[in-house]
């Protein structure tokens, strides 16, 4: 792992704009995502975080910018970045005729693991993501929660050095909710970057120590997250939000 | 290595779990040819085997019906019925349920008629030559009529054919009892066998030769077109199982976060082509086995596995791609899951119907003959007709293979430029 303090990710003056699309879903976007922090990109709906995290993780290209991964300073390659990397979508993208063993050890060969070291990770997470005891029974059946956890065990089976969380506990149980980000901590203790989306407002303020909040696809403020509040003279994140991006519906 | 491994593990994983899609890929071929090959085997014996199933009902009071009854067994053309208790008022009801398609009704004057037209034919020689003979006692009994009974199904041409050897067996009964009464009239009835041997046996042959490509002894039965007809059938029915696996993992983000990973979407693609085509050579093998073991069981034509098995592993293996990459396409895409089987499911059966699985392209009209060069399943099943009918050679499956090839080509374009818009690949 590289030090702390250090840039790790360099967005600069990113545009994107979709294909028949009129406007940017990305505009002048600028960002320093430091190492080992938990960055939180924020925004209401279509802001473009998805947009931007798809950007980070190499599943769409920019219009135009530059997006640099940095380890001590030098930038690295598209494929070196692949194995730095994990991603956990939104979607449950893993297979539901599976069993959680078979999903990860799938995604786990796909990150190159050896057979001796996928063993070992994936029975590792399994304890302690709580899926342990339904490891051999098909996902299919699973409660939310549980296929929140399985998504994040797949993220992470490889031990990214940056981890990409596309609302993680969107539609789960507060025990679910409290074990991924209790988890999510343990790994950013332990050097890992996150870069971390959500509309849950108090478990970012939590959870995050930077923040972005993006509005229009443009960055409407970004910083430390107490730097900021005290800035705007807001109690909380969540009054920060509504003062920034208004109480207009957005969907 | 253990990437690929883990890929071709996880397919199999899938497909093992996809009941659905293995009771279409493995049951359903199984059943069809069992039931369509039943169904269209008397359809097939009437036009490919050499005895052909005839009722004979004959009410003849003398022996030459039983003469003709007998010619026409001893012709080893037909497959005799002997029904002598049904009367003719019933016999159109009773041709249909017994399963026939053609019937010969001889009358019960059948061989008075014949007599009495063979001593009216002596008498005129006779006279003519001025010889003299017996012209007293003698009844006159006007010329029988044989009724001839098909099923309207039946092509005309072929009742024709029937109805040719049934008068060409007629002459023979008539020249004979021609002779025989001249030479009776003529008071030398015990010479009448060798002008009879003349005339009857002694005729003009005609050799048949069959235009084969080589020494192959296959003909075309119901086993040797329904067996591959649905096997292919089967094959690219595994749309329904392999294009909705690839639409969900689509719509899911699987595929997504694959290009997260460093990993190459070939390896994906590679691993469901693999298992794909194996499932079709498993198809492959299980209806072949119930063609050369199962189906001769229960009375039906054997399937006769071709000797060229480097050529028949070939076929195998350009049809099974041709399905898997049909299948590949419409996953692609569909949008939903419902799409690419319905969809899918559809086409298959329109190709199948228009390349000949349902019904031979050889009985389609013209028009029809012409688009079936437009299903990619005619091309499979014209693979397998080379290679069960024509003897399978190289030359003859060159089109099989150009036009499969190019069927190939076609859909691994249309997946990997969708697959690229979409920016999985």
């Amino acid at each position: 792992m590289g030090m702390a303090g250090q840039v790790c990710i360099e967005i600069r003056d990113v545009y994107k704009r979709y294909k028949s699309a009129r406007e940017d879903s990305l505009s002048a976007v600028s960002l320093d995502i430091i190492q080992s922090d938990v960055f939180g990109l924020l925004g209401p709906n279509g802001a473009g975080k998805t947009t931007l995290i798809s950007i980070l993780c190499g599943i769409i290209p920019v219009s135009s910018g530059s997006v640099r991964f940095l380890h001590n300073g030098i930038s690295y390659s598209d494929h070196e970045r692949k194995s730095r990397i994990g991603f956990v979508p939104q979607e449950y993208a893993f297979y539901q005729e599976l069993t959680p063993r078979q999903n990860l050890d799938y995604f786990g060969a796909m990150y190159n693991l050896s057979k001796n070291r996928l063993r070992e990770r994936r029975e590792h997470l399994l304890e302690v993501l709580g899926l342990a005891k339904a490891a051999d029974e098909k996902v299919g059946t699973f409660s939310g929660g549980m296929k929140r956890r399985l998504n994040l065990a797949i993220g992470i089976i490889h031990e990214p050095e940056i981890l990409f969380l596309d609302e993680p506990t969107v539609g789960v149980d507060v025990q679910s909710r409290n074990a991924i980000i209790r988890y999510l901590q343990r790994i950013n203790q332990s050097g890992t970057t996150i870069i971390y989306t959500s509309h849950h407002m108090s478990e970012a303020e939590e959870f995050c120590k930077n923040i972005a909040l993006i509005d229009h696809g443009k960055v409407i403020a970004a910083g430390g997250l107490q730097g900021l509040k005290t800035a705007h003279g807001a109690g909380d994140l969540q009054t920060l939000f509504i003062d920034l991006t208004g109480e207009a519906y957005r969907d | 290595m253990f990437k690929l491994f883990s890929s071709l593990r996880k397919e199999l994983l899938l497909l093992i779990n996809d009941k659905v899609g293995l009771a279409l890929m493995f049951l359903m071929p199984l059943l069809l040819v069992f039931i369509i090959t039943i169904i269209q085997d008397s359809a097939y014996k009437m036009v490919n085997e050499n005895q052909i199933p005839l009722l004979v009902v004959n009410h003849d009071q003398g022996k030459e019906g039983e003469k003709l009854v007998g010619l026409l067994k001893g012709s080893g053309l037909f497959k005799i019925d002997s029904q002598n208790s049904i009367q003719q008022q019933s016999l159109r009801s009773e041709l249909l349920s017994r399963g026939k398609m053609i019937a010969l009704f001889i009358p019960a004057t059948f061989s008075a008629g014949l007599e009495s037209n063979a001593e009216d034919v002596s008498s005129i020689l006779m006279d003519d030559l001025g010889l003299e003979h017996d012209k007293t006692g003698r009844e006159k009994v006007s010329m029988p009529k044989l009724s001839f009974y098909n099923d309207p199904v039946l092509q005309e041409n072929y009742s024709y054919s029937v109805m040719s050897v049934i008068q060409s067996y007629m002459s023979v009964i008539e020249n004979s009892l021609m002779i025989d009464r001249m030479y009776a009239n003529m008071d030398i009835a015990e010479r009448s066998a060798k002008l009879k041997d003349k005339l009857i046996s002694n005729r003009v042959g005609i050799d048949q030769i069959v235009a084969r490509n080589n020494n192959s002894t296959a003909i075309p039965n119901s086993t040797q077109h329904n067996v591959p007809a649905w096997t292919i059938f089967a094959m690219f029915f595994m749309v329904v199982s392999l294009g909705s696996n690839i639409v969900k993992e689509r719509v899911n983000g699987s595929f997504l976060r694959l290009k997260t990973m460093p990993t190459t979407f070939m390896v994906v693609m590679l691993s469901k082509m693999a298992i794909y085509v194996v499932v079709a050579a498993l198809q492959v093998a299980l209806t072949f086995s119930m063609g050369v073991w199962i189906l001769p069981q229960l009375g039906l034509p054997k399937l006769s596995v071709p000797d060229n098995i480097i050529a028949t592993i070939a076929v195998i293996f350009i049809s099974s791609m041709a399905a898997v990459s049909y299948a590949l396409m419409i996953g692609a895409f569909a949008k939903t899951e419902q799409q690419a089987n319905g969809f899918g499911a559809i086409s298959i059966i329109i190709f199948g119907a228009i390349g000949g699985i349902l019904v031979p392209t050889f009985v389609m009209p013209g028009f029809m003959q012409f688009f079936s060069n437009f299903s990619p399943l005619h091309w499979c099943l014209e693979g397998f007709y080379v290679l069960f009918l024509k003897g399978g050679s190289w030359q003859d499956l060159r089109a099989v293979f150009a036009f499969l090839g190019i069927f190939i080509v076609l859909c691994q374009l249309g997946t990997y430029f969708k697959l690229r818009l979409e920016r999985i690949i």
